[in-house]
This record gives structure tokens, sequence and C-alpha cells, in this order.
């Protein structure tokens, strides 16, 4: 009797095709790193994470919004009462700017400075969290190795399993890889990278329009020009009220938003002028970073391949029904069917057809 | 025989002709270039030799629109030294708030072949710089900035040899790699070359004017900054004065 082709499709060649599976599996983990550039990128992302820290802080942004309230105090005192007391009997406002032209031109720049800064402010205070998330994940320097060192050890057993087949009853192979499945499945879970890769994501998105080029370079230019605003008042209008007759202490009494904003300028530049420099220096850290993979899609590059691996070799080693199978030189009914696993099956060849 | 001897020889006249060419060329190329600036100035058939002491500064002085003595303008990125834009410090005694003037400092100036380090500490409480050995410090912007050469350039880490400047009949050239400005408690590398011998932006290498007789120089500059709050500024440094040797 011959053998029906499903007899003949034995558990060792789905064995080593599953095998096959695994090992490309286990390369491209390992490889995925250099095809994203992650060597290169995720240590700057280390750095961006690094250089932020000091700023990244409740107290810290809250600062800086307390100097924008504080500048906008001081300028709008100065645009109104101050303008009136300097400028009255000789032509009002008017007369005001055209005495105090530098003021005059930072004033008029000023709404739109403070809108902005409020605004990225406001949407670097709304990502605190989300920082704090991504900061809280293992170290960036690290990413690359989590794929690889999986990756190299999946591929490594698969391949070994391929050379050097167990012995019959040994599943050393499957157990070694049903383990490193499960611990690419759990991994994103201990790390807690299903929370914390979308709050990342969501700070990259936020940092999306405040991490470029255009927009530092935005910032210093109102670095500019507040600075010389800053001075008119400093260094004109200041003297100028006490020139008309009133004394220091006067000055602070009657105008005490303007004098706020005077005395807490170099408080205000020692503090503002650091955090110009990081967010300048990591243009180049954040879009390297961005340029990866979407940060909620991370956990998924463990788990995918994790339930691939332990599901492949859960399903190759798996025992197989015992099948009855009909061997002999003829079907002579006084012949006894002998029992053949399926697995064995390959050794035997067709004797009669 | 004696035939094949001959045509031999003669065949190796002819090669080693192009090998001693390139034999000789490669070694005068290596001397070329292992010979140390001092030497190649020495050798004086150029001309070229390095001015050891220091550039004494004349101050800044502001009459009208034009500005003379020693100063320095910076520029916004994408601006150039013609027309800038330039930033405005409101601390500049100028009319033109572009130029921020330098007073000479205690060693009356730059030095060469040596430096003139950031004290201990380099800023005060409120961030201004405390160098004052080239220049005394000066207010930018309400806070003081000033000048040091060190050894590590404190921006970058880097090595940074000590300022050389050449005169060849008249021309200055040379490396002040080591040039650093210090304000609100941040370094900017404003050396030309940069420390890793890079010329970024608008950053051109030192030239000027020396004349041997009166001693009287100029020195020009300019080199963009680097990282940090004023990244891609441009630093546009004017030194003039009076050279006077090292004794």
């Amino acid at each position: 009797m011959a053998l029906r082709p499903e007899d003949q499709v034995v558990g060792g060649l789905a064995r080593r095709w599953a095998l096959i599976t695994v090992a490309v599996i286990g390369v491209a983990i390992a490889v995925a790193p250099l095809a994203f550039g992650m060597f290169t990128k995720a240590p700057q992302g280390a750095t961006m994470i690094a250089a932020f820290k000091p700023y990244m802080t409740a107290a810290r942004i809250d600062g800086y919004q307390a100097e924008l309230r504080e500048i906008n105090a001081g300028v709008r005192q100065t645009d109104t009462s101050v303008a009136a007391a300097l400028g009255a009997g000789a032509g009002g406002q008017a007369a005001f700017d055209k005495a105090y032209p530098d003021f005059a031109s930072f004033d008029r720049q000023w709404p739109a400075i403070d809108s902005t800064m409020t605004t990225l402010m406001d949407e670097v205070h709304g990502n605190l969290g989300n920082y704090q998330a991504m900061a809280a994940l293992p170290s960036f320097d690290l990413f690359p190795w989590f794929f690889v060192i999986p990756g190299v050890l999946v591929a490594g057993v698969a391949i070994v399993a391929l050379v050097r087949p167990p012995r019959r009853g040994r599943r050393w192979p499957r157990w070694t890889l049903v383990v490193l499945g499960v611990a690419l499945i759990a991994a994103p879970a201990a790390l807690q990278l299903f929370s914390r890769g979308p709050d990342g994501g969501q700070m990259m998105s936020a940092f999306k329009n405040i991490e470029t080029t255009n927009n530092v370079q935005k910032i210093q230019g109102y670095f500019g020009t507040m600075a010389v605003g800053q001075g008119a008042i400093r260094l004109d209008i200041v003297p100028a009220l006490e020139h008309s007759g009133l004394t220091p202490g006067q000055v602070i009494t009657e105008y005490p938003a303007l004098s706020k904003l005077d005395a807490n300028w170099i408080h205000i530049l020692n503090d503002m002028t650091p955090m110009i420099g990081v967010m300048s220096d990591s243009v180049g850290e954040y879009q390297a970073v961005a340029s990866l993979p979407p940060f909620a899609l991370f956990p998924w590059f463990f788990v995918i391949p994790g339930v691939l691996v332990a599901g492949l070799a859960l399903v190759a080693w798996r025992p197989r029904a015992t099948r009855t199978v009909q061997v002999g030189a003829d079907a002579g009914a006084d012949h006894e069917p002998i029992n053949v696993h399926p697995s064995l099956s390959v050794s035997v060849r067709q004797v009669a057809s | 025989m004696i035939r094949r001897r001959l045509v031999i020889r003669r065949r190796l006249a002819v090669l080693s002709l192009p090998v001693a060419l390139l034999v000789g060329g490669a070694v005068a190329v290596a001397a070329a270039g292992t010979a140390s600036p001092a030497l190649a100035g020495a050798a004086g058939s150029t001309g070229k030799h390095a001015l050891n002491g220091t550039f004494k500064l004349a101050p800044g002085a502001c009459f009208g629109d034009a500005v003379n003595g020693t100063y320095f303008r910076m520029i916004f990125p994408h601006g150039n030294v013609t027309t800038g834009q330039f930033f405005q410090n409101p601390d500049s005694t100028c009319p033109n708030k572009t130029f921020t003037l330098a007073v000479p400092g205690t060693q009356g100036g730059l030095a060469t072949g040596k430096y003139q380090p950031n004290p201990t500490p380099p800023f005060n409480a409120q961030g201004g710089a405390n160098a004052n050995l080239i220049v005394q410090p000066q207010s930018f912007t309400a806070i003081n900035f000033s000048i040091a050469t060190n050894k590590v350039d404190p921006q970058t880490g880097q090595h940074a040899p000590a300022p050389v400047i050449y005169d060849t009949n008249g021309k200055l050239s040379g490396q002040i790699e080591a040039w650093s400005a210090a304000w609100n408690k941040e370094y900017f590398n404003q050396g030309s070359p940069k420390p890793n011998g890079s010329q970024p932006g608008l950053t051109k290498p030192l030239t000027g004017t020396y004349n041997a007789k009166t001693h009287q120089f100029v020195l020009t500059w300019t080199s963009q900054v680097v990282g940090g709050p004023f990244n891609g500024f441009t630093g546009d440094w004017h030194l003039s004065g009076t050279f006077e040797p090292a004794k």
C-alpha cells in the first residue's frame, strides 16, 4: 500500500522550519537597533534627558512662569503709569515713546514675546509628568542592548538546535526558547513601557515645535529684545524718574512692578539663559530621538517577537497524535497493521506503489 | 651577455630618476610638515616671525558712529560682519550700542606664548566674570563679561594651545584658539580656529597689521559660538594697541 503524502510530512521537518523562523526572528531583533540607528540616537536621548533634568521640575517651571508675569507687570506699568508720569505735560505717550525709543520698541514686541513664551512654558509644564515617565525608563544608552542581547540569545539557541539537534527526548531548545519568548513578552511590563512609552511619545510630540533651530533662534532674538527693553528701564527710565524728583525709595513704592523687574533682572537672566542654552544644545539630540520609531510602539517590539518565539517553540515540539499507517508489500488481509508515529515516518519509504 | 648587462643598467638608470624624485619630494614635504612654526618664522626667508610678548590694548572709544581701540560686537545667527544684525548691549557707552568697548586688564592685554587663565572663582555671585588680566570685566546686559586664555577651554573641555601671532612683513596671522569669553556663569569659546581646529560658520582666521617701527598693531577675527544660549551667534573682535616684546 502506498503512504499518503500527508503521512510523509514529518515532525522533524516542521521543527526545522520553526527553528529557522525563530532564528530569523532572533536575528531581526538583534539587528533592529542597527536598522533604527539606535546606537547613535539612543545615547543622544540619554544626553537630552540628563540635560533637561535640572529644568524639568514644577518649582523651576513655576519660577519661569512667575518671571514672565513679573516682566509683563513691569512692562505694563512702565507703559502706563510711568509713561504718564514721564510724558505728562510733554505730549503724553507719544513723547514718552520718542524719549525712550528702546523701551517703546520692546513694548511693541512684548505681547508677542509674552504670548509665545507663556505658551511654551505652559506646554513644558503640561509635559512634566511625561518627562518624568521618560526619565524613569532605563537609561537610553542601554536601549539597543535590550534588543541585541535577547535577539542574539534567541537566534543562538535556534541555530544551535538546528546545527546540533538534541537527542531524542531532549527538549532543551523548546524550553529555552519558551523562556526567552516569555521574557520578551514580560520585559515591557517589567519596564512599564506600556505606560511610559506613550507618555514619552506625548512629550516628544509636544516638543516637536519647541526643539527646533528656528524656535531656539526666535527665543534668542526675544532675549536680545528683552535685554534692550530692560536696559532702557534700568539705564534711562528709572534715572529719569529719580531725576523728576522721586527718591529711589519712592520709585520702588510708586512703581513696584517696574522696580521689581529692574531688581530681579539679573536673577531672571541667571535663570533663563541656561535653559535657552539647553534648548539650543538639545535640538540635534531631540531630532535624533524623534527619528526613532514612535515610543508607543516600543512595547510591541518585544511582545510580538516574544509571542512568536514562544509559540513556535511550543508548536514545533508539541506531542503528535499517533496515526495508524498500514505498510507492507501488499495489502493482504493476513497482515497486521503497524502503528507508526508520524514523526518517525521519514524513515519509512514507500515499499510498494 | 655584456650587452644585456648594459641594457639592464640603462633601464635601472631610467627608473631611478623618478624614484629619486619621489623620495626626495616626500622627504621635502615631510620636513616642511614637521618644521615648527617658530622655526619657519625664524628662517626669515619669508620675513615671518612670531611676536612673543604682550599685545597691549588701547581702550575702546566711540566718536559718534566711529569706534576705535579695542571692542567687540556680536552678530545674530544668519547675520554677517558687514550688516549684522548685531546684538545691542544696553550697557555700551557708545551711541551705537552694538559696540562693546574694552578696557585693558591688569596685564595690559593679550600675551602670546602663554596663558592668561580664568581666576578662581571665575564668576561672582551674580554670574559676572572675574577675569581681569587681558581686559577688565565689562557689563553686558547687566552682567559682567570678560576674557581669558586657558590651557583647557572651559566650554569645550578641549586642549587649546597658547596664542601665537606671526608678523609677515607687517601682516599678522596666527591662532588664538584659547580665547574664551565668560558671562553669566557660562563660557563661550571665541577663538579662531576653535580648539579642535575647525572654523564653523562665520569664524574667520586672525588677521591684522603691524608696524615694526612703532609696534602699533590691529588684530581682528570672528568666531562663531558653538553651543549654549548664544549658539550660532558670532563674535567680531577688534584689538588694537601697541605690541610690547617679551623681555
